[in-house]
């Protein structure tokens, strides 16, 4: 019982790093509020690692996601005869936006994220075991659960199939609870 | 001029929705930065907000975040 409260006291500072960090990066990228694909970056920085593991696991950089949001918006605008400028980005492009001092709101795709994340994944798991850990790879196998979200599409971007990546995560899930 | 035929199908809803959505971006992002310039070259928010065809109140309300930054 004890170790369950301390395991959601862990995942409520766990969740808030999380979402603070996916503002910055959501405002620094010129965003108001952030989008699922801030949620992944924000897991990939997360100490517990699982994220950026299950990434080299489907052997992709996890430094390159950034890289794959801006290429996704390259592609798509293209397909409208808009070329961007050599070296010019529709993302990560510094037209910061100072963080919000209201209350913390995301982009629906965000929302929709976290909803897969608490309701389904983490319910999931915590019937399986109470003191399961919420961790960054959790995060990653709620951003595969999306089709056509900007996460997606810089997945694909990327080379990266969302059920190699699910699995992964969920690989690197078992690894981390077996070191436990 | 973008020759609306090369645009992407409707019958492919995929690509055309992707397009909708880095369009609005792409857009957003020239706004902040069309409006923070504008802000520094001394112009009011009714000019700004005529420019961009909104009410004084909208463009304020929307963009105030870019005066912000503009003050800083």
């Amino acid at each position: 019982m004890f170790k369950t409260i301390r395991q959601r006291f862990r995942d409520m500072g766990t969740i808030k790093a999380l979402c603070f960090e996916a503002e910055k990066l959501g405002n620094a990228d010129g965003q108001k509020e952030p989008g699922a694909e801030h949620f992944v970056l924000s897991a990939l920085a997360l100490p517990d690692g699982t994220a950026r593991k299950a990434f080299l696991r489907v052997h992709a950089d996890p430094d390159s996601f950034r890289a794959a949001i801006a290429k996704q918006y390259e592609d798509a605008l293209q397909n409208v005869g808009i070329a961007l400028p050599r070296g010019a980005e529709i993302s990560g492009e510094a037209t910061p936006i100072p963080t919000s001092k209201g209350p913390y709101k995301t982009q629906p795709s965000a929302q929709a994220l976290m909803q897969t994340l608490t309701r389904e994944i983490m319910k999931k798991e915590q019937k399986a075991d109470s003191t399961a850990p919420l961790l960054s790879a959790h995060v990653l196998l709620a951003a595969t659960s999306a089709q056509y979200s900007v996460a997606a599409r810089a997945f694909r971007a990327m080379g990266i199939d969302p059920e190699k990546l699910a699995k992964a995560a969920n690989a690197e899930i078992v690894a981390y609870r077996a070191c436990l | 001029m973008v020759n609306l035929k090369s645009l992407p199908s409707p019958e492919e809803p995929a690509e055309a929705l992707a397009a909708v959505v880095a369009l609005r971006l792409l857009a957003d992002k020239l706004e902040h930065s069309a409006v923070s310039s504008a802000i520094e070259q001394g112009w009011s928010w009714s000019q700004i907000a005529e420019a961009l065809g909104v009410s004084k109140q909208a463009a304020h309300k929307r963009l105030a975040s870019v005066h912000s930054k503009a003050d800083s």
